[in-house]
């Protein structure tokens, strides 16, 4: 599992789900959670903070850059290559979730969802960047 | 081409069940769809509203609350005691209507109904109540839950394909 004092980004244009997630986020233990209520913000947050994140748990369907154009931004910067990025959306399509494969997510939460399912996504998501 | 019939509604009760039982950990029971009009309906004060476009049909979905109701669900949702609906609190109608839509969107889909993406808006106000314009069939479909009851209504015209 993640070490507890990982930076998360919480990305989400609800303000709702991000305090749903980032309660999940604390039920779970982790305790550095910054948020970002769209895809542009988010990536104005990743590329400038230092320590960098450990982790991105990002909505899909959001104005201005979703979260599939700011998973393609992310992974066409080398430095994030291997940031561990969850995307949680309410559509779960089979085109959709290849599309978000083929862009590099690690891994894929459909809403919705508890802290258990949660808990076992990030899991799975650690395992794969850190090739356990 | 897919109807709008009792096979349309079917997943977005089903999405409703399932997203009021995990995200605000609360049993909803649907009762019997019935036709907007014929029956009496409570007013509402917050409802969220998503755009229906298919191939062959367009319309609309309105998830409404009382306000009471919404902030219940909202305090077991988020874990903590809401007493009033604020600006912050209300995009979780949309929230709870997008995860409904993207159910419904996509088991519809896979039954070859071509349901588009949309966003959800936000209404609020004092006792609304919603008027469709055209040849829409108006659906309501009411629940009812320990905390009290809320409605879906789904106004839909098919388009013979051109929508």
């Amino acid at each position: 599992m993640f070490d507890l004092n990982t930076k998360v980004l919480v990305v989400d244009d609800m303000l709702t789900m991000r305090k749903l997630v980032g309660k999940v986020l604390k039920e779970l233990g982790f305790k550095d959670i910054i948020e970002a209520k769209d895809g542009a913000e988010a990536w104005a947050t990743v590329s400038s903070t230092n320590p960098p994140f450990g982790l991105v748990i990002s909505d899909w369907n959001m104005p201005n850059c979703t979260g599939l154009d700011f998973l393609k931004r992310v992974r066409s910067d080398s430095r994030f290559i291997k940031l561990p990025f969850l995307m949680v959306t309410a559509e779960a399509e089979k085109g959709q979730i290849i599309e978000a494969v083929q862009a590099g997510v690690t891994n894929y939460v459909i809403k919705p969802f508890t802290a258990e399912i949660l808990k076992e996504k990030l899991e799975v998501a650690h395992k794969k960047v850190s090739g356990g | 081409m897919p109807k709008l019939d009792a096979q349309f509604f079917k997943p977005f009760i089903d999405g409703t069940l399932s997203t009021l039982k995990v995200s605000c950990l609360t049993e909803a029971k649907p009762g019997k769809p019935f036709i907007k009009g014929s029956q009496k309906q409570p007013a509402f004060e917050i409802a969220a509203v998503i755009g229906l476009t298919s191939s062959g049909f367009i319309g609309n979905i309105t998830l409404c609350f009382t306000g009471d109701l919404y902030l219940q669900l909202m305090s077991r949702m988020l874990g903590e005691e809401f007493k009033e609906l604020t600006h912050e609190l209300q995009d979780g109608a949309a929230e709870l209507l997008n995860i409904i839509f993207g159910h419904a969107k996509v088991v519809l889909n896979s039954q070859g109904h071509t349901i588009q993406k949309a966003i959800p808006t936000v209404i609020r106000g004092h006792a609304l109540e919603t008027t469709h314009l055209g040849k829409q069939k108006l659906i309501v479909l009411p629940f009812t839950t320990d905390v009290g009851e809320f409605h879906i209504e789904i106004g839909a015209e098919e388009t013979n394909g051109m929508g």
